[in-house]
């Protein structure tokens, strides 16, 4: 019997999912219809889903497999943002759409599943490989894992794989206690902790760019980089997630994942090689070299902040204290800035700025690495501008890499101005970049965890961000602090101009 | 006045083109100096029959440099009649949503008559962009059959033609010479073979790829050295099948059928639609708009030996000419 596909041809052909069955608890939720199906569907209409691929999607609500199917094809219409509905396309990947109707606490549910999956195993030959997607309240991740544990489900003729939304707890110690729920069923291996922001493709850039190329790497380091900002802002509010998020707030909702992987990519050391396990152990590593702050220096080198009304654009916008559901004494931060220093000899004594929030002027997430002058400046104050070198690698909305430096302006004499080399990822590739989801369902159903979170990145990062988050629950802070539309509070721009420097505008 | 194109005064042109295109920018963003982004990564020659659709193919390198920037050195084969060599440059732009700065690439374009062809050679050279991709892009059959386009195609990395307008025999003494060659005759099968292979990516399927023994191939007349690559590829997958090539009607019809073994699996096209059917049940896949511009990309974003296409050459060189 063959054991190898001997049509392959890896140069020209994408890559494709292997035959598998993606179950996903939280079916009818928005993230499954805003993310999950579209993704899905987008896959197979890109050819990338073998023919016996199936989904099963489950919740409470009782539904036939007709319903599920029509329901999801309202939301691939009307979620789908660049792609082109197709009714055939359509119409053999929703033969393998099926419904199981049931509570994640209740043990039925999943012999229900177990007898589902044998049959469409046996009708769609897809080789008793299964991907359980856990969209649900972080609440039920340990129920559902112990539920597919007990029903058999965790281990197959196949592989059987668990993806976890965030956030992977609260804290460090109940980050622990649900990796341990997970680990009781799933080994760490099979456990993929989705963090969207890794899947944007020019995060996945910054490994081509920093390992794929020569010229940067020898200015990665201490010795040319003055500073590094990482911005994630937002330019709405809750929109109607107020109950939701304060109890979450910006630091926990972003910093804590999102932006510190981020920063991990930006600062790891270069892997051996580009294995999931190569690349991970590297960002796992960084994010143990991250300074824990002592509580003095979490009061000078972290701001939180809480957006108050404004008017913008001629329009009046509620405070955060005004949102629907929001308590009125609330002490939720919606904007976080944190100062991180790196402790190994590459990075020791750069700052990395990191601030993230919501009600900013625009929506927009860079990495901004500032080099330093050069080391003698033979230009008078007289020749122009002294803008220092910036490489800003922007995230979205338009994703691409700017070099900024100086040249002199054409012309008698030395009059020096800020050039941009830019590189755009949408006029450079023309082609069509895949969705974060697109590329992490991929990678997952693949067995790539590269982009995925191990479970010692999320308690390395907890142990950064808890005692941040311990000092700022015990003091009382006088919010709101910064008006919607502004670009944060007056404490964050003092916390770099102690250190002479300033935030950038993006 | 015999006449000529001289290199070094298009290269001058080609650098006053970037001062006027920056005066231009600056002038239209006011303050902002925006100026004009210069996008290279490849030169990129075409030759085509001055009687053919230019605009057309106008459209074609303009959907190109956005993902292939190139210098794009367009050869008009103005055909018999006096001897004429002439040249001209330009750019082409384009503005990405949401920038403020145009992107833009250079091309030249040389008209020249067959009694010129031979100096063609001598001023394209000194025109290719340095340390970066000379790729030659043939789309004229007349000329790919001419000894002067040996001389055109001695500079470059790859030769891009079509066989279905050519020989393959053709294509295989290209390849001969050791430059890359790509053939969009088989850059057309791409998706037809990519969803093949997912047939068998199928551990169900694959446990059964060695019961197959007959291969049959049905195109229409125009189709014939695509058919003939598809068989050939299928054949080095599967050595031992029985192979059946047989003309079809229709103006670009392809249908392959593998069976054996109470397995049978057929690939048809009906008009954008790919449908596979294992075993009677059918899967629709969506085809991508093939066309030059489609080709082109794919094979512009391959400079390397590709051994699939190598082998598939060769065998397909076997089954077009079994007796040679």
């Amino acid at each position: 019997m063959p054991t190898d596909n001997p049509f392959q041809d890896p140069l020209r052909f994408e890559r494709q999912v292997p035959e598998c069955v993606v179950v996903i608890f939280g079916a009818n939720g928005d993230l499954t219809r805003r993310k999950l199906m579209p993704a899905l569907y987008r896959l197979a209409y890109d050819r990338r889903l073998s023919a016996g691929f199936a989904v099963v999607g489950i919740s409470r609500t009782p539904l036939s497999d007709d319903q599920f199917r029509e329901n999801m094809l309202d939301a691939v219409k009307r979620f789908s943002e660049d792609t082109t509905f197709d009714a055939d396309v359509w119409r053999t990947f929703a033969e393998g759409l099926f419904y199981v109707a049931g509570d994640i606490n209740d043990a039925g549910l999943y012999q229900r599943l177990a007898a589902r999956l044998a049959e469409i195993e046996s009708a769609r030959h897809t080789g008793g490989s299964v991907m359980f997607y856990l969209s649900t309240q972080p609440s039920q991740y340990a129920s559902a894992a112990q539920g597919l544990g007990a029903a058999g489900l965790g281990k197959g003729q196949g592989w059987r794989r668990l993806v976890v939304e965030k956030p992977f707890g609260h804290g460090l110690s109940s980050a622990r206690e649900l990796s341990g729920s997970l680990h009781e069923v799933f080994d760490e291996s099979d456990v993929y902790r989705i963090d969207h922001y890794l899947g944007k493709e020019t995060v996945q850039n910054i490994l081509a760019f920093r390992f794929g190329n020569g010229i940067f790497e020898p200015l990665w380091n201490r010795r040319y980089v003055e500073h590094v900002q990482i911005t994630a802002a937002e330019s709405i509010g809750v929109e109607g997630r107020g109950a939701y998020y304060q109890e979450a707030g910006a630091l926990a909702d972003m910093i804590q994942n999102h932006l510190l992987q981020v920063m991990a990519t930006i600062a790891m050391e270069p892997s051996a090689s580009f294995r999931s396990t190569a690349v991970r152990d590297e960002r796992s590593k960084l994010l143990r070299s991250i300074r824990p702050m002592t509580p003095e220096e979490i009061r000078y080198d972290s701001v939180p902040g809480q957006y108050g009304p404004a008017r913008i654009g001629g329009q009046d916008v509620p405070g955060f204290l005004q949102e629907p559901g929001v308590r009125p004494d609330s002490q939720t931060d919606t904007y976080a800035a944190a100062t991180f220093f790196v402790e190994n000899w590459r990075w020791a004594g750069v700052p990395f700025y990191v601030r993230t929030g919501k009600r900013l002027p625009k929506r927009v997430t860079e990495i901004a690495i500032q080099f330093k002058p050069a080391p003698l400046a033979i230009f008078g104050a007289g020749d122009g501008d002294r803008s220092p070198n910036l490489l800003i690698v922007r995230i979205q909305p338009e994703e691409g890499i700017s070099l900024k430096f100086l040249s002199k302006r054409p012309g008698s004499g030395m009059d020096l101005r800020p050039v941009s080399m830019d590189f755009n990822y949408g006029s450079s590739f023309g082609e069509r970049s895949p969705s974060a989801y697109e590329t992490l369902l991929l990678d997952a159903m693949t067995g790539d965890a590269t982009l995925y979170t191990r479970q010692d990145m999320v308690e390395a990062s907890w142990s950064v961000v808890e005692p941040i988050q311990n000092v700022w629950r015990e003091t009382r802070f006088d919010f709101p602090n910064y008006d919607a539309g502004s670009w944060g509070p007056a404490a964050a721009e003092e916390m770099l101009a102690r250190r002479g420097h300033a935030w950038r505008r993006p | 006045m015999t006449p000529t194109v001289d290199p070094e005064r298009v290269l001058r042109e080609l650098a006053g083109l970037w001062v006027s295109a920056g005066k231009a920018g600056d002038a239209e963003e006011g303050a902002t100096h925006a100026g004009v982004l210069r996008a290279c990564t490849m030169t990129l020659v075409v030759a085509e029959e001055d009687d053919r659709d230019w605009p057309r193919l106008g459209e074609t390198i303009a959907a190109l440099m956005p993902e292939h920037p190139a210098r794009a050195i367009l050869i008009r084969l103005t055909g018999a009649g006096p001897r004429a060599l002439s040249s001209r440059v330009f750019s082409q732009c384009w503005m990405p949503f949401g920038q403020h700065r145009q992107i833009c690439c250079e091309q030249v374009e040389i008209a020249v008559s067959d009694a010129a062809l031979a100096d063609l050679p001598s001023v394209v050279r000194p025109l290719a962009v340095p340390d970066l991709p000379f790729i030659l892009w043939c789309r004229s059959p007349r000329l790919a059959g001419m000894a002067e386009f040996d001389a055109l195609a001695a500079r470059a990395g790859k030769t891009i033609v079509d066989s279905q307008g050519l020989p393959l025999g053709g294509v295989a003494r290209m390849a001969a010479r050791g430059t890359l060659v790509g053939d969009l005759a088989w850059t057309r099968i791409t998706r037809w073979r990519e969803t093949l292979s997912q047939v068998f990516e199928n551990r169900h399927n694959l446990a059964r790829l060695g019961t197959l023994t007959d291969l049959s191939v049905a195109h229409s007349a125009p189709m014939a050295n695509t058919a003939a690559y598809m068989a050939a590829w299928i054949a080095n997958a599967l050595p031992r099948l029985k192979i059946s090539m047989a003309p079809d009607s229709g103006c670009d019809s392809l249908r392959v059928t593998l069976s054996g073994g109470g397995f049978r699996v057929e690939l048809e096209r009906h008009e954008n639609r790919l449908v596979v059917t294992v075993d009677g049940l059918p899967r629709c896949a969506n085809l991508p708009l093939l066309n030059d511009y489609s080709q082109m990309r794919e094979e512009l974003g391959i400079v390397r030996r590709d051994p699939v296409f190598d082998a598939a050459l060769a065998r397909a060189l076997q089954l077009a000419y079994p007796s040679v």
